[in-house]
């Protein structure tokens, strides 16, 4: 009987190990409040938007602010955007509730599932009229350290109307993951005041530490760029983190500015190994590209096919960025591989992005560590209208 | 390793200073050869850890010696050493799970959702002192643990889902299964070197010199220092070990 009991005894044990490991608790609430994705509909869509996939916005992780771009003509009176909320989260003033934009943007207010979690976000309708500018200037004067963490710098843009946009974006938010202690001044690209004028963008290339070294993505170039960074695939597949391109409206011409540049001494490969004969060198280029194909879905380049898209339609690159310590001026002309269609310029059929970085390879994760390029006023010059 | 040494020195003297003060006819010793399977586990289970994916069984043997004295017909005490390894290799889901990547001087926290592989280690040196109730040829044991680890290992990675950076507004960082796409962590560091427990457990006698052994060791200290708050539950090492016994004399 005792025997027995201790055989009991050996098997209880086990049971008991099982069932500690088994006794499961209900799911918790979810505890995000984020809107993923906001759509607006309305009767008649072509007259309100220039394109029909401009209706429906995927929103990033860390933006806060939705902006729906819409056509001058649009009447902004009374409209009911609707969102995807997370999953059993609550959203105020409701998802489809009628608000007037015209006066401005309309705050809401998402609560999660527990209700512990709040996140307010900005909705806006820009109305895009076609100007005519002949030059876009970018002085990189207007940057700010990001809402979120304080912590890296983010860059602003003057708009036609005057008002600051967000059209540059960097890597800096994805440098966050990997050396998540940095300083301001530590991250790839920093504002720097011996600009050519004023602030001057400076990027470095900077290594990625121990985080790098096991993604092998042992360093990460400074960059900057016309686009948007999508930090939540920066840690996977860091070449779709970049999206580039904004809707352009004008044939550019040509790209005009001014740069140092300066290589890091010990070029690396992804595995890091070093690679003494090679040398390093910054980037400077501008892309424009057809935003939509051939079945009307919306096109973004990504890191991997920013050069080589059949999307793409004229690309204005640096031959070659001198080593410099002075102020070196660049004049490069858009190289165009097709006739642009005029009325689809007209209607935002087009994306342009101008790309910087410090090294030519960064996208690969082959560089040299202190690599550095200085940029300043640079100039879109584009064709005048008959 | 200074300290092993103090307290093995010190279970010899015991065990020798027994063997010397009584008569040996009262004093038994043991060889014990045993396997443990457990878990450095948060008791009760958090809800944001969702389901157990895979266990796997890790090489946790268990040698050790023992002196067992009886005093009267029933009662008895028992000490004794033994190498160890309390070892546990899960995969888990997890939601809202608070996490800590970290690899050398570098972190990421934030809460994660997906699924966490973590693989422990721990080889020590374990003394048991237990009070022994024997009925026939078997004996009960119950009593405290003293451990003091000689290695030591906490590590694993998140994967397959996605870390809000700091708090649940925090950008979302996609985590792969791919080696470089996942999150690796190791809080090796921040394990504590002592731990203590409760021992209970039987032994049965099954001829002259042989035995079958069982014992549930039931972690009372927490497998990470006080400090550490990444692991927001304690976790207990809880760990069974069955075994065969060989009575010398």
């Amino acid at each position: 009987m005792i025997y027995k009991n201790i055989f009991l005894r050996g098997t209880l044990l086990g049971v008991m190990l099982m069932l500690l490991v088994s006794c499961f608790k209900e799911e918790p609430l979810n505890a995000e409040a984020d809107i993923e994705q906001a759509t607006l509909t309305v009767d008649d869509p072509e007259a309100f938007f220039y394109n029909a996939t401009d209706a429906t916005i995927d929103v990033l992780s860390d933006q806060t602010t939705i902006t729906f771009e819409v056509r001058g003509t649009a009447d902004l009176t009374a409209l009911a955007p609707t969102f995807v909320v997370t999953e059993g989260a609550t959203i105020v003033p409701a998802s489809g509730s009628v608000h007037d934009f015209s006066q401005g943007p309309v705050t809401y207010v998402v609560t999660s599932q527990d209700g512990n979690t709040h996140r307010t976000y900005t909705v806006v309708f820009r109305r895009i009229t076609h100007t005519v500018t002949e030059v876009l200037e970018f002085n990189f004067e207007h940057f700010e350290l990001d809402h979120q963490f304080n912590q890296f710098y983010v860059w602003h843009n003057t708009l036609a109307d005057g008002t600051l946009g967000d059209d540059w974006a960097t890597g800096n938010a994805g440098f966050k993951i990997s050396k998540s202690k940095a300083k301001a001044d530590e991250f790839p690209t920093v504002p720097d005041p011996n600009g050519y004028e004023g602030f001057c963008v400076h990027l470095i290339t900077r290594d990625t530490g121990q985080f790098g070294i096991m993604a092998r993505k042992p360093i990460a170039a400074g960059n900057m760029f016309l686009g948007e960074f999508d930090i939540s695939v920066a840690a996977m597949e860091p070449l779709k983190a970049t999206r580039f391109g904004i809707a352009f409206t004008q044939k550019p011409t040509k790209v005009t500015g001014w740069y140092k540049y300066h290589p890091g001494e010990v070029f690396t490969d992804k595995e890091r190994k070093q690679h003494p004969e090679r040398k390093d060198q910054g980037d400077i280029y501008a892309v424009l590209y057809r935003n939509h194909d051939a079945n009307g879905n919306a096109v973004v380049l990504f890191g991997d096919n920013v050069l080589s898209s059949p999307q793409i339609v004229a690309i204005a690159r640096i031959p070659k960025t001198e080593t410099t310590s002075e102020w070196t001026s660049f004049e490069i002309p858009f190289n165009y591989k097709e006739e642009i269609d005029e009325e689809l310029l007209m209607n935002r059929g087009y994306n342009l992005t101008m790309v910087f970085s410090s090294s030519i390879e960064g996208a690969s994760f082959e560089g040299a560590i202190g690599s550095e390029l200085w940029v300043d006023q640079v100039r879109i010059y584009t064709e005048k209208e008959e | 390793m200074k300290r092993i040494y103090i307290l093995m020195a010190m279970v010899v003297m015991a065990l020798t200073a027994m063997a010397q003060t009584t008569l040996l006819d009262d004093m038994k010793f043991y060889w014990r050869l045993g396997y443990g399977i457990g878990g450095n586990a948060p008791l009760p289970m958090p809800a944001t850890i969702r389901s157990l994916n895979k266990f796997s069984l890790q090489p946790n043997m268990s040698i050790g010696v023992d002196a067992n004295r009886q005093i009267g017909d029933h009662w008895g005490i028992l000490a004794g050493i033994r190498f160890e390894n309390k070892g546990m290799h899960i995969d888990a889901d997890v939601k809202n799970y608070h996490m800590e990547i970290k690899q050398g001087g570098e972190t990421l926290a934030g809460y994660f959702r997906g699924k966490v592989d973590t693989q422990i280690t721990q080889w020590m040196f374990t003394v048991p002192l237990q009070a022994t109730f024997r009925v026939n040829k078997v004996n009960i044991k119950a009593g405290p643990y003293v451990s003091i680890l000689t290695a030591k290992n906490f590590s694993g990675y998140a994967y397959d889902g996605y870390l809000r950076v700091d708090d649940y507004t925090g950008p979302k960082v996609n985590l792969g299964t791919e080696k470089n796409e996942r999150g690796d962590y190791d809080f090796s560091n921040d394990m504590r070197d002592l731990q203590w427990g409760v021992d209970v457990g039987a032994d049965w006698q099954f001829s002259n010199h042989f035995g079958l052994y069982a014992d549930l060791q039931w972690g009372v200290s927490g497998t990470f220092k006080k400090q550490f708050t990444t692991i927001e539950q304690t976790l207990r090492p809880i760990y069974g070990i069955v075994g065969i016994s060989y009575r010398i004399n």
